[in-house]
């Protein structure tokens, strides 16, 4: 009975995203059929009971007796017997954190959207489902095609908020981003075709039964091949370098709700996209080290580049890529404990990023100017707000009792016990300087005399702005002082793929 | 000439190119200056791993590294130029990425 | 027949993907380099048909006279092509996206060159 709620995490936001975008000019029915459908999203993660769900009833044929029944020898006696044969999806504790998280995220930016914008936009909102039912259906997915569709999907709904955004240059933006997602979007597709080819099979377990059990050659250079071209498709759908540049100047392009979201989509798909990479490919150490030294290069230079930016939303883009790299270090380490902190420091991440994206877009909402050069003062217009957003900066850098410090210190403790302290002191070194950068971006926005030519604008920021800050304020404090809220429901994945 | 004059000589040198009229504040010399060191201090760092594969090749990179660090710096204003938004760098960067992770992961796999 | 058709096919394939690339980097008109990139993904999607090709084999379809075994050892791949049809329909509508920016980027500039259009924004 639990188990048909799960393609429902992926149907209900895809029903009424289609449903909304039909909707013009009925704004109060966009508003409460919106709203009533964000805040169905973070619940049904809560209500589904753990299991895998066959599409079409296609259990594997050892599942399936009745089927099974009368099959000839060729068939019931080799590996088919125990393949699937159609889509899966797997829900366990992991995903129900993940997801749950995800609806969170993606329940407050819609809400901030739809009341901070004058009109609420069906269209807008359509792209917003879209995108997180994307990210869904690629947490849930056990099958790899079906993990590239919505991997294209939600990068499409990206580039749609980007576009519904009306930022300066945010058309260059978006296509800038889609011509590079159609180089490794059809590489990937390749990497998932090569795979196809050497294992005869799209099924993430099935894959894995293969090259386990023998049918497959493990050493096999196709095997070697696909690994490259997925790894090339995990680096642009989480923008890792070299993506880094585009995916920053992609946040900053969009609004701040639509950023906060965009952002959130990008580390789930990070994660899943990587724990993917680490079931399959973990027999080759080298993955490992590849995913290390890529996220390494993301936090150095994404963390230098915001230092520099003088657009804050262009720094948020930076930091927002940055924090990545911890996930990235996580994964790569490949102990329990180092996974269980990279998928806990994914789920802060899209907490504390939102959260500082909402929190700075009320600067734009109240000057419509995101120059640092041109911003100052902005305290005492409203100095309530300003502690939010000085608490969701303290999150980010780390600093206790909220959640990213529990995450930090749980993988720099993975980095020792694995053998590699270096990775804690550099991951401590860049902590200090993301504490740094974004001190310096509040200093000037918030405590630095207002300049004379600084126009600010008397609209009120809406009470649900208000409201989503101080939410995902406790969540931050929750995770912070309860972190075994989010860490005994990640183990499980986590001690699965060491 | 220090490091700290020659970043401010470097930050005019980019700034004069498109904005003149912009003064070159304390804020954005000194977050250069950061940028900079973290980028150094880190990538020495990172470079100490290597002793996981050969000690000595750790030392004589984190010498070597260190010393080049020190003739070519600042680095941090030729990787800003490097990391713009100009759609021909993204790709240029992006196809060498492509190039380098599949030559490492095929021969990499195969003969480490 | 020198190389047999699937062989032809693979390096069919494997070219286009090598001219797709090659027209994204190089070529400055952006309809030129959409229609690069719309060849990566149709060489991608040649590769993934070309894998279920399978030399004297027969369709997928299960017949009242046959035996299942010899259904089993001579029937080609049908996955491959279910795939490569989702595969289509995603690239057409990306295709679509891009040639609609495109659309509108060049109202605004007047101008198809990638290099004016997408260059560094501070200029």
């Amino acid at each position: 009975m639990m188990d048909s709620l799960m393609p429902l995490m992926v149907i209900i936001p895809i029903a009424s995203a289609l449903f909304l975008n039909l909707l013009h000019d009925k704004d109060r029915t966009i508003k409460i059929l919106a709203i009533v459908t964000a805040l169905v999203l973070p619940i049904i993660p809560l209500l589904t009971g753990y299991g895998s769900h066959y599409f079409g009833g296609y259990a594997p044929l050892s599942q399936n007796s009745v089927i099974a029944q009368g099959l000839p020898a060729i068939i019931t006696s080799t590996q088919l017997f125990v393949f699937h044969p159609g889509i899966v999806y797997v829900f366990g504790s992991a995903q129900k954190v993940m997801i749950f998280v995800l609806g969170i995220v993606a329940f407050f930016a819609i809400f901030t959207a739809l009341n901070e914008t004058k009109k609420p936009s069906g269209v807008y909102t359509y792209l917003m489902f879209m995108g997180t039912a994307a990210a869904t259906a690629i947490l849930l997915s056990d099958d790899i095609f079906n993990f590239y569709v919505f991997f294209e999907i939600a990068a499409l709904a990206q580039i749609g908020i980007v576009i519904a955004s009306n930022v300066k240059n945010n058309y260059e933006t978006a296509l800038k981003y889609i011509i590079l997602g159609n180089i490794a979007g059809p590489l990937l597709l390749l990497g998932i075709a090569l795979l196809l080819g050497v294992t005869g099979n799209v099924n993430i377990t099935d894959i894995i039964y293969s090259i386990k059990n023998g049918y497959v050659n493990p050493q096999n250079p196709v095997l070697l091949m696909a690994l490259a071209l997925i790894t090339f498709g995990w680096l642009y759908g989480s923008g890792l370098p070299p993506f880094h540049t585009i995916k920053s100047a992609l946040y900053s392009k969009a609004l701040p709700h639509g950023a906060a979201l965009i952002q959130a989509i990008t580390v789930f798909i990070m994660v899943a996209l990587g724990v993917m990479i680490l079931r399959i490919f973990s027999y080759l150490s080298f993955s490992k080290m590849a995913i290390i030294a890529v996220s390494l290069l993301a936090l150095v230079l994404s963390i230098t580049m915001a230092i520099v930016q003088t657009d804050f939303k262009r720094t948020l883009g930076y930091l927002a890529v940055g924090e990545l790299g911890y996930i990235g270090i996580g994964l790569g380490l490949g102990t329990t404990l180092g996974i269980t902190a990279g998928l806990f420091q994914a789920i802060n991440e899209a907490i504390i990023t939102a959260f500082l994206f909402i929190g700075f877009g009320t600067v734009l909402y109240k000057t419509r100017i995101s120059d640092t050069r041109k911003l100052g003062g902005m305290m005492f217009e409203n100095p309530r707000v300003a502690l939010l957003v000085l608490l969701a900066g303290l999150a980010m850098a780390g600093v206790p009792p909220l959640n990213a410090f529990q995450s930090k210190l749980m993988l720099i403790q993975a980095s020792v016990q694995a053998g590699v302290p270096e990775l804690g002191i550099i991951m401590i070194l860049l902590s200090i300087v993301t504490f740094m950068t974004f001190m310096r971006a509040f200093y000037i926005i918030y405590m630095r005399p207002k300049p004379a030519e600084l126009e600010i604008h008397d609209y009120k920021i809406p009470k649900a702005t208000i409201i989503s800050l101080v939410a995902f304020l406790i969540i931050c404090l929750t995770l912070g002082l309860f972190p075994q809220i989010a860490t005994s429901n990640l183990q499980t994945l986590a001690s699965s793929l060491v | 000439m220090s490091v700290y004059d020659s970043i401010l000589k470097r930050i005019r040198e980019i700034q004069g190119k498109t904005e003149e009229e912009e003064p070159l504040t304390n804020i954005s010399a000194s977050s250069m200056l950061t940028a900079e060191i973290t980028l150094i201090s880190s990538l020495l760092i990172a470079l100490i791993m290597v002793r996981l594969i050969s000690k000595t090749l750790m030392i004589v990179l984190v010498i070597a590294v260190f010393f080049i660090a020190l003739m070519i710096s600042p680095i941090m204003p030729k990787l800003m130029r490097e990391q713009n938004d100009s759609f021909s760098n993204m790709i240029f960067y992006i196809v060498l990425a492509l190039g380098i992770i599949v030559a490492l992961f095929y021969w990499g796999n195969l003969n480490v | 027949m020198i190389i047999s058709a699937q062989l032809f096919s693979f390096f069919t394939a494997g070219s286009l993907v090598i001219i797709g690339i090659f027209a994204a980097l190089f070529l400055d008109n952006l309809i030129k380099k959409i229609i690069g990139l719309a060849f990566i993904g149709d060489g991608a999607n040649l590769f993934i048909i070309t894998m279920g090709y399978k030399p004297g084999g027969i369709v997928y379809i299960f017949l009242p006279n046959m035996t299942i075994s010899n259904f089993a050892q001579n029937a080609s791949y049908p996955l491959p092509f279910a795939l490569v049809l989702t595969s289509i329909v995603i690239g057409a509508s990306t295709l679509a996206v891009m040639l609609g920016l495109v659309i509108v980027l060049n109202k605004r500039h007047d101008s198809l060159s990638a290099s004016k259009i997408l260059g560094d924004e501070s200029d």
